[in-house]
């Protein structure tokens, strides 16, 4: 659960700075960094999952 | 065509007040924002920047530097993550004559989430920078 939570606090604070330097309206600005946060979360979530299955140990 | 030779050509000044501007974002994170009025933009850009940076200490987090034995390869092993952490401008050079965040702390669980929190504040103020000298520039809004 620690892991998850600093990979969310991580993906927020980026997901602000990139949703700060993006042009457009402020409402273009908001929704392009939930979906920077969104796609953090989730490639995250995939690429645990997929290192999980593999045989590294 | 011949005036779109020109145009190509011709380039613009870019004020010295925005070098100025650049210099301040990368040096306080925030402070190139605040200091051309973007108050918003500022406190989401130099808080982002500064929590991630704290976040990254407390997390157990180490700081880069480049030191008198680093020769070759190894130079350029630590001199990459160490590009990224000087990003975090003063903060950096604070830790550095504050001799803090230079030690490994690879015991710790976080240690690694730390390392990496500190890499990237600093690579994120370097973008930052970049958007505060094209507002001071002209070239964004």
């Amino acid at each position: 659960m620690r892991h998850f939570l600093w990979m969310a606090v991580f993906a927020a604070l980026t997901a602000v700075v990139f949703g700060a330097v993006a042009k457009g309206t402020g409402r273009d600005r908001v929704i392009y960094g939930l979906k920077v946060f969104g796609e953090f979360m989730l490639i995250g979530l995939v690429l645990g999952w997929l290192l999980y299955f593999l045989p590294l140990r | 065509m011949a005036s779109k030779e020109i145009n190509a050509r011709s380039t613009v000044a870019t004020p010295t007040g925005a070098w100025l501007i650049g210099v301040a974002s990368w040096a306080v994170p925030g402070l190139g924002h605040l200091l051309q009025r973007r108050w918003v933009r500022g406190l989401l850009l130099g808080g982002a920047v500064w929590i991630m940076f704290l976040l990254g200490l407390a997390l157990g987090g180490h700081l880069f530097a480049i030191s008198s034995k680093d020769q070759g390869l190894a130079a350029l092993v630590q001199g990459l993550p160490m590009i990224a952490n000087l990003g975090a401008g003063l903060l950096y050079i604070f830790c550095w004559i504050a001799n803090t965040g230079f030690v490994e702390n690879a015991q710790l669980v976080t240690s690694e989430y730390g390392d990496k929190f500190l890499l990237v504040a600093g690579l994120l103020n370097y973008l930052a920078m970049l958007d505060a000298f094209d507002i001071a520039a002209g070239r964004k809004k």
